[in-house]
Parts: structure tokens; sequence; C-alpha cells
């Protein structure tokens, strides 16, 4: 057996994660209990922080260590438990039946992943790392939006935004540049932690209003 | 085809099967702070029901008796066909993935048919719903063998395990690891594993393939437990053999023979410790909660296939 080249190893270690990534998506497109979906959430952002850290170590780009603590810190610790606190309060830990049931929604995402892959295939030539995981990030925003309609609590939606936002923060670790300026990628990661620290007040705000969190019901009129 | 290959497979699959369903037994009692069966109850029951008397339904056809033959000899057959000590399987002649399933699919349906001939409600309850979960496990099974099929140019076992020799690291790429989860789901509902069926239980709610066996007794009993667990180590050996061909000798000299008996043996334990770890930290679902597991297993296949051409 003979020992396996270096940047092999980085290649393949990327595609796996990044396949990792795209399970864990599935499995929260089918999974209905709140915590468990956080739960997943924080796991994915762990793979994502596992890849830009084989990114930094592989190529020598210090300053993507940087974008993997923020990750590590802020989406598999701060904000899971931030989600894990809102949930206790609200008192909310199951998912009511989504638009699309689960089967159907699997085998939606299992299209959205083939368009995905369709749409970033004249990319593919452009990166240098990884095989397709383009291809991984583009499915992980389509999914997400999916995600986002199909669900009706206030709560999973914000977990699809985060999950959208995993999606982009993939590509821009895994396309050319090894990440976007850290400034850029900076301001992305703390305009989303603010963006659900708001989302959770309003979620709460909901559920005082409405006794639910459900968003259809935002549409009503109330009077 | 040599002889004495396929007599050894032969040998192996027949005496390996009841030690599995023995182990897994054992293990899950263990974990549950029971003492448990031993390990080798499972012979001692096959040998028990073999000397029996039979007790038949005057409602039951031929097709009773015969059910339980096919059941074990398709299961025997496919055995035969998957590659187990060396990377040449004793009846890869006689064909690939596609036989395989399609002796398994003959097996479950005659399974079925035993279940619904001497007329008993159970019975035919079982076989439906065998029938309902065998239809989204099937595709799944196929998905996923197909997957490794395609990546090794040919739907012959026997090449697949040939063209999957390589370093164990590269392995380890997404599209053999999301068709071995897949794999693994239908390997816990095509063997009647907890997610699925409960293999403990006769409560008339909640049994799948206890439910077609209701009727059975004396040798034809026999035969089809033996079946079941022979149909049980084949699937776990599609597992640990196609997927993650380490160890499995590729000439037959005695030395490479015995270090392959070895890797599989360690192989086999590893996943059945798997299947005891998976029954146990996991509760039933309900019947109509399947689909979704199986639909999930399907995903899974479906995203292997397409990451072939993904992630080349």
């Amino acid at each position: 057996m003979n020992p396996p080249a270096h940047a092999d190893i980085g290649t393949q270690l990327i595609t796996l994660l990044a396949a990792g990534m795209l399970v864990c998506q599935l499995l929260l497109v089918v999974q209905r209990m709140l915590l468990t979906n956080i739960r997943l959430f924080a796991l994915q952002s762990l793979l994502l922080a596992a890849i830009a850290g084989v990114v930094a170590y592989f190529h020598n780009a210090t300053h993507v260590y940087v974008v993997a603590l923020l990750t590590l810190v802020g989406k598999v610790f701060f904000l899971p438990w931030l989600l894990n606190r809102l949930v206790r309060r609200i008192q909310i830990h199951q998912e009511i039946e989504p638009l699309l049931n689960a089967p159907t929604s699997m085998l939606v995402c299992g299209g959205l992943t083939l368009l995905g892959y369709i749409v970033a295939r004249p990319f593919t030539s452009l990166e240098r790392l990884g095989n397709n995981t383009l291809a991984v990030a583009m499915t992980l925003l389509l999914t997400g939006f999916f995600l986002m309609f199909n669900r009706r609590k206030a709560l999973t939606q914000v977990l699809a935004l985060l999950t959208v936002e995993n999606g982009v923060m993939l590509a821009a670790v895994a396309l050319t540049t090894y990440g976007m300026p850290l400034v850029v990628e900076l301001g992305i990661f703390f305009d989303v932690m603010v963006a659900v620290m708001i989302l959770g007040i309003l979620v709460y705000r909901i559920r005082e209003t409405f006794a639910s969190m459900d968003t259809s019901k935002l549409s009503q009129l109330k009077g | 085809m040599n002889l004495p290959a396929l007599l050894l497979q032969l040998i192996l699959l027949l005496l390996l099967a009841p030690l599995v369903s023995g182990c897994i037994k054992n293990w899950k009692a263990k974990l549950q702070n029971r003492r448990g069966p031993r390990l080798w109850q499972p012979y001692f029951d096959v040998v028990k029901s073999l000397r029996k008397d039979m007790v038949i339904s005057e409602h039951a056809s031929w097709v009773f008796s015969f059910a339980p033959y096919v059941v074990f000899l398709s299961s025997l057959l496919v055995g035969l066909l998957v590659p187990m000590l060396t990377t040449q399987a004793p009846l890869s002649l006689f064909g690939g993935a596609l036989a395989v399933i399609g002796l398994l699919a003959l097996g479950r349906f005659f399974l079925a048919l035993g279940g619904l001939d001497p007329g008993s409600a159970f019975g035919g309850m079982g076989s439906s719903r065998e029938m309902t979960i065998a239809a989204i496990a099937e595709p799944a099974l196929m998905l996923s063998i197909f997957t490794v099929a395609i990546t090794a140019g040919s739907t012959d076992l026997s090449h697949i395990v040939q063209a999957t020799q390589k370093p164990a690291w590269q392995l380890l790429n997404p599209t053999h690891v999301m068709a071995f989860a897949a794999l693994f789901i239908v390997l816990l509902a095509e063997t009647g594993r907890i997610p699925v069926d409960n293999p403990a239980t006769h409560l008339e709610l909640t049994m799948i393939h206890e439910a077609m066996l209701l009727e059975y007794s004396g040798r034809y009993l026999a035969f089809m437990e033996w079946g079941a667990s022979t149909k049980q180590l084949v699937l776990m050996t599609l597992l640990v053999n196609v997927f993650f061909p380490v160890g499995i000798a590729t000439d037959t000299s005695a030395a490479s023979l015995g270090l392959s008996l070895l890797a599989y043996l360690v192989k086999l334990l590893l996943l059945a410790g798997a299947v005891v770890l998976v029954e146990t930290t996991n509760a039933k679902l309900r019947l109509f909660r399947v689909p979704d597991l199986l639909s999930a297993a399907f995903v899974l296949a479906t995203l292997a296939l397409m990451s072939t051409f993904l992630f080349q």
C-alpha cells in the first residue's frame, strides 16, 4: 500500500466532508424535531469548519484558519446554544407537518442536487481544490431555500437561512481565492450572527402575539 | 468454477449464518443488562425444529410446503454469487448483481406466498407489510449496488470486488460512503431489524417477518429460520466485501485464505456490532413512518449514484 500524495489527501478529505454537509442538509429536510434540527445544523457547521481547516492546512492560507475558528465558535457553539435556549423558552419541540411530506421533499431535494450540479458544471475548471465543491455549495443554497418555504415554523426558517449561509461560505472557501478577503468574510459572518439574534427575538414575539410560530398566520389580518 | 471453493463457501454460509444471528441476539441482551441466549443457541433451535413434528393447516396447499425450500435455497444461491473469501465468487459465472437482486426477490415472493397460503389473518397481514416495505427497499438496494457497479464498470460482483482493490483511504470517497449508508438501512429493513420490524416480538400489531412464519412449525420452520439468517449473512457479506474489500484473498493459497477468513470475520462482527447498536439505541418506527426511513435510503442511494458523476 503506497502512501497517498499530500494534495490527494486534501482533495479527498474536502470531497468527503462536503458530501457530509450535503447529507446533513438532506436530513434537516426530513427531520421534524426542532432540537435535532439544531444539532444537525451544528454538525453541518462543524464539517464546514473542518473544510476550512483542511484548506488552510494544505494550501498554507493562514487567514482561512480565522474563518474556521469563527465558524467553530459562532456556528457550532454559539448559535445552536442560542437557538436551543429559544426552543426551551417557547416550549415548542416539533415542527407541524410540512407542506410537502418527507419522501416528496427528499425527491425534490434530489432534483435540486442535480440542478445544482448542472449549474455549477461550467465553473468546475475554476476550482483548485475538491471536486465539485461548488456544486455542493449550490445545492446547499437551493435546498436551503426549499427548506425555508417548505416549513411553517419561524425557527426552522431561521435554520434554513443559516444553511444557505453555510452554502455561501463553502463556495467562498472552496472556490479559487481560498476564501474571500477576510474583511468580507467577517462582514458576512457578523451580519448573519446579528440577523439570527434579531430573528430569535422576532420568533419569540410572534409566538407571544399569535400563540404559535406558524408564519402563515402572519398574513391574516388581526382584528 | 471449482468444486472445493464452492463447498467451502457453502459450508461457511450454512455454519456462520446462525452464529451471526446468535451474536446479535447475545450482544443485544448484554447491552440491555440481560444475560441473553448463548451464542450457539440458534444452532440448537434449528436442530430442535428439524426433529419436531409439523402441524399444517388443513387449508394449506402445496405452495405452503414449497415455500420454505425456495426461501432456503434462494438465499443459499445468492450466498454463492457473492465473493466471500476470495475475489472470485464460486457461482459468478451464473450472474452478478442483477441475479442477486432477482433471487432475493424470488425468496421474498415465496415467503409472502407462504404467509398468505394457510389463510390465517396474521399471515396475510405480515405478507402485505413485507411487500410494502420491499417495494421501497428494493430500489434502494438496486441503486446502491449499481453505484459501485458503475465505478467498477461491470455488474459482476467478482469484477466489482477486483476493481475496488485499492488502498483503503481511496475507498472513503463520498460515493462509496453514501451507497454504504443506503445499503445499511436496506439491510436493517430486509432482515427485519428494529427501526423497521422487531425480531423479538410476536405482538400482532407490530410483527412483520414473524407474522408470515406463524403457521410454520417443525422442519419447515427450521428451513425458514435458517434461510432468513442466511439471507442476513449474505446481505452483510455484500456490505463488507463489495464496499470494503480490505484483506480479501486474491489467490487461493491456504495462508491468504486464512488471512482473508480472519479479515472477513472481523469486518462481519464489526457490522453486527453496528446493527446491535442501532437496534439498542432506536425505537421501532410506526409502520407509516417506515417509508420515510426507506425513502431516505433511496435518496441516499440516488445521491451516491449521482455523485459518481458529481465527484469523479
